[in-house]
C-alpha cells in the first residue's frame, strides 16, 4: 500500500512539474503537428498503407523526444533526494505511469492531426484505441528504462536513439501489423495473438524494469 | 583442455567431411519444357556428377507423378558424362483427360550412379483422341547409388554445404549471448568486475558469429533466392539482433568509471537479451519466410535433412560453440590482464 501511496504522489509531482514548465509538453505537441503537417506537404496524397507506416514512424520519434527527457531533467541531488523518500521500484513505475498517459495524449493527438489533414482512415475505431493503449504502454516501459540508462552517461541524447530502436522493434512490428488490421488493410481473425504477444512482451519488460532498476540509480 | 582440441578436431572435421564429400549424381536440367500427344520427343539431359557414358544399364523414364503411368525411352544416346540425348516415341493417350499434365523424368544410371527423380520434367498436352491407353511400361529393379554423398537439390546445388558453417554461427552465437547474459547477472550479483570482462568477451564474439552469420547468409541468399538482401524476416530480426549488441558496446565505451560502466552495461546486456527473445523466436515465426521452416517451408525436419549431412551438421554446431568459446576465453584473459594492469599504476 506504501507503494502505491509513493506511486500516486510521485505521479502527481510529475504532472505538478510539467504544468509548470508547459514548454516541454507545449514543444512536444508542436512537433508533432509540424512533423504532421511536413508529411503531408511532402506527400500530397497518403493511402492507408502509407499513413499506417506514417503514424507509427511519427509516434517513434515523437515517444522518444517526450520520454528522454524523464531522468534529464531532474538534477542528480534531486534524484538522491527522491531516492531518500521513496523506494526506486515506485519511482520507476510512477514515471512508466506518467509516460504512459504523455504518450497515449501523443498518440490521439497525432491521430487527430493526421485524421484532420485527410480522412479518416481507421475502421475499426475500438481495435485502434486499445492498440494505441498498448501501444503507448510497451513505448513507454521500454523508453523509460532506456531514458534511465542514458541519463547516466553524457551523451544521453545519441545514446538513447542508439539503445531504443533496437529494443523496440518488436513492439512496433507488432504494432504496425495490429494498426493495419484495424485500418482494413489486412484481415487477420487471429489478432488476438498479436496482441497477447504485445502484452507478454510488456510483461517482460516490465518485470526486468522493475528487477534491474534498483541497481541502476545507485551511484 | 580437451574441448578445446575436440573443437578443433571437430571444425576439421566438418571443414573437410563438408567440403570433401561429393553431391549425388543427379539430372539438373532438360532442355524440353511441353509437347503434345503422339509427337517424338527430343531432349538434352544435364547431370550433376553424373558417369552416363560409363553406365552399364542406362534406362530412362517419363512417369506420370498422379497415377504412377510411366513412359519408356525409345532412344538413349550418352553424348558426354553430363550428357545425353532422349527421345520418346509419345503414344496418343497419355492421359483420360484432354490438357496438360506433368511428367517426372526417372533416370536409372546404373550400379555406379543410382537412380534419379527430375519432378515435373515435361508437361504433356492430352489432343483429343480415341485411342485406347497403352499399356504403363514398368519401373523396376532400380538401382541404388553406392557411396557417401550429399543430396543434390536444384536450387542448392554445391551450396547447400553452406549449412554446415552458416547455420552453426546462429546456434554459436545465441549460446554466446546467453553466457554473455548469465555473467552479466552474476556481476549484478556480486560486483565482481572480472564478470562484466567476461559478458563483454562473450557479447563481443558472439556478435562477430552474428556478423558472420549475416554475410555468410547473404552469399547463400544471392545464389539461391537472387539478391544479397531479401527483406526477410529472419534476415531483418538477425540484422536487429546484431544492432542491440553494438548498442551495448556503445554504451560500455560511454562510460569512463569502471563500476559504473560495468553496472550499467550489465543492465542493458540483459534488457536487450530480453527484448531479443521475441525478436529472434517468435516474431519469425509468425511472418512468411524464406528461410526453411517458416511459411511451408522445409527445415531441420526428417525429409531436409539426409542422414549423410547430419553426420556433418551436428558435429559442425559443436565445433562452432566450442571454438567460439575458446576465442571469448582468450579475449576476456586478454582484457582482464589489461584491466589488471591499468589498476596497478
Amino acid at each position: 500500500m506504501q507503494l502505491v501511496h509513493d506511486i500516486f504522489v510521485l505521479l502527481r509531482k510529475e504532472a505538478i512539474l510539467e504544468w509548470r514548465q508547459k514548454y516541454a509538453i507545449g514543444g512536444i505537441l508542436l512537433y508533432v503537428l509540424s512533423t504532421v503537417f511536413v508529411v503531408y506537404i511532402a506527400f500530397v496524397r497518403v493511402d492507408a498503407k502509407t499513413w499506417n507506416v506514417l503514424f507509427w514512424i511519427i509516434m517513434l520519434f515523437a515517444s522518444i523526444n517526450a520520454v528522454v527527457k524523464s531522468f534529464v531533467q531532474e538534477n542528480s541531488r534531486r534524484q538522491l533526494y527522491f531516492y531518500t523518500l521513496a523506494h526506486p521500484t515506485a519511482i520507476i513505475l510512477s514515471k512508466i505511469l506518467y509516460n504512459t498517459l504523455l504518450l497515449g495524449l501523443i498518440s490521439i493527438l497525432t491521430f487527430a492531426a493526421m485524421s484532420f489533414f485527410t480522412e479518416n482512415m481507421v475502421k475499426e475505431v475500438g481495435l485502434f484505441a486499445l492498440i494505441l493503449f498498448l501501444g503507448s504502454m510497451g513505448f513507454s516501459i521500454a523508453f523509460t528504462f532506456i531514458a534511465a540508462i542514458a541519463a547516466k552517461a553524457n551523451n544521453s541524447a545519441t545514446l538513447m536513439a542508439i539503445m531504443s530502436f533496437p529494443v523496440v522493434i518488436p513492439i512496433l512490428l507488432t504494432l504496425v501489423k495490429l494498426s493495419a488490421n484495424a485500418l482494413r488493410l489486412i484481415t487477420d481473425t487471429s489478432y488476438w495473438r498479436d496482441i497477447s504477444i504485445l502484452l507478454a512482451i510488456d510483461v517482460i519488460l516490465l518485470t526486468l524494469v522493475i528487477i534491474l532498476f534498483p541497481y541502476l540509480w545507485r551511484d | 583442455m580437451w574441448w578445446k582440441i575436440l573443437g578443433v578436431v571437430l571444425m576439421l572435421y566438418t571443414i573437410i567431411a563438408g567440403m570433401l564429400i561429393p553431391l549425388s549424381p543427379a539430372t539438373a536440367f532438360i532442355d524440353a519444357d511441353k509437347t503434345d500427344t503422339g509427337t517424338r520427343l527430343e531432349m538434352t539431359v544435364h547431370g550433376y556428377n553424373t558417369h552416363y557414358t560409363q553406365a552399364d544399364d542406362l534406362r530412362v523414364w517419363l512417369k506420370r507423378d498422379t497415377t504412377g503411368y510411366a513412359l519408356c525411352a525409345n532412344e538413349i544416346n550418352p553424348i558426354s558424362d553430363n550428357k545425353m540425348s532422349v527421345a520418346f516415341d509419345l503414344p496418343n493417350r497419355v492421359s483420360y483427360f484432354d490438357g496438360a499434365t506433368d511428367f517426372a523424368l526417372v533416370i536409372d544410371g546404373g550400379t555406379k550412379d543410382g537412380y534419379s527423380v527430375l519432378p515435373s520434367a515435361v508437361s504433356i498436352n492430352q489432343l483429343p483422341t480415341r485411342a485406347n491407353m497403352e499399356e504403363s511400361c514398368a519401373i523396376n529393379s532400380l538401382n541404388q547409388r553406392a557411396g557417401i554423398t550429399f543430396p543434390f537439390r536444384n536450387i542448392l546445388e554445391e551450396s547447400i554445404r553452406s549449412l554446415y558453417f552458416h547455420v552453426p554461427l546462429w546456434f554459436a552465437m545465441m549460446l554466446l549471448m546467453l553466457i554473455s547474459v548469465i555473467h552479466s547477472v552474476r556481476y549484478l550479483s556480486s560486483n565482481n568486475l572480472l564478470f562484466s570482462t567476461k559478458a563483454a568477451a562473450y557479447a563481443r564474439v558472439g556478435v562477430l558469429f552474428g556478423i558472420l552469420g549475416l554475410i555468410t547468409g547473404a552469399i547463400w541468399a544471392k545464389h539461391t533466392w537472387g539478391a544479397y538482401w531479401s527483406w526477410d524476416v529472419k534476415q531483418n530480426t538477425a540484422a536487429v539482433a546484431v544492432l542491440i549488441y553494438m548498442a551495448y558496446f556503445v554504451v560500455r565505451d560511454s562510460f569512463d568509471d569502471l563500476d559504473k560502466q560495468a553496472r550499467i552495461s550489465s543492465v542493458y546486456n540483459i534488457f536487450a537479451f530480453a527484448a531479443l527473445i521475441p525478436l529472434l523466436f517468435v516474431l519469425p515465426r509468425m511472418a512468411d519466410s524464406l528461410h526453411p521452416g517458416n511459411g511451408g517451408n522445409p527445415a531441420l525436419g526428417s525429409n531436409d535433412l539426409d542422414n549423410t549431412m547430419r553426420m556433418v551438421f551436428y558435429p559442425g554446431v559443436i565445433a562452432m560453440m566450442l571454438i567460439g568459446a575458446w576465442i571469448a576465453n582468450l579475449l576476456w584473459r586478454i582484457n582482464w590482464l589489461r584491466l589488471k594492469r591499468l589498476s596497478n599504476f
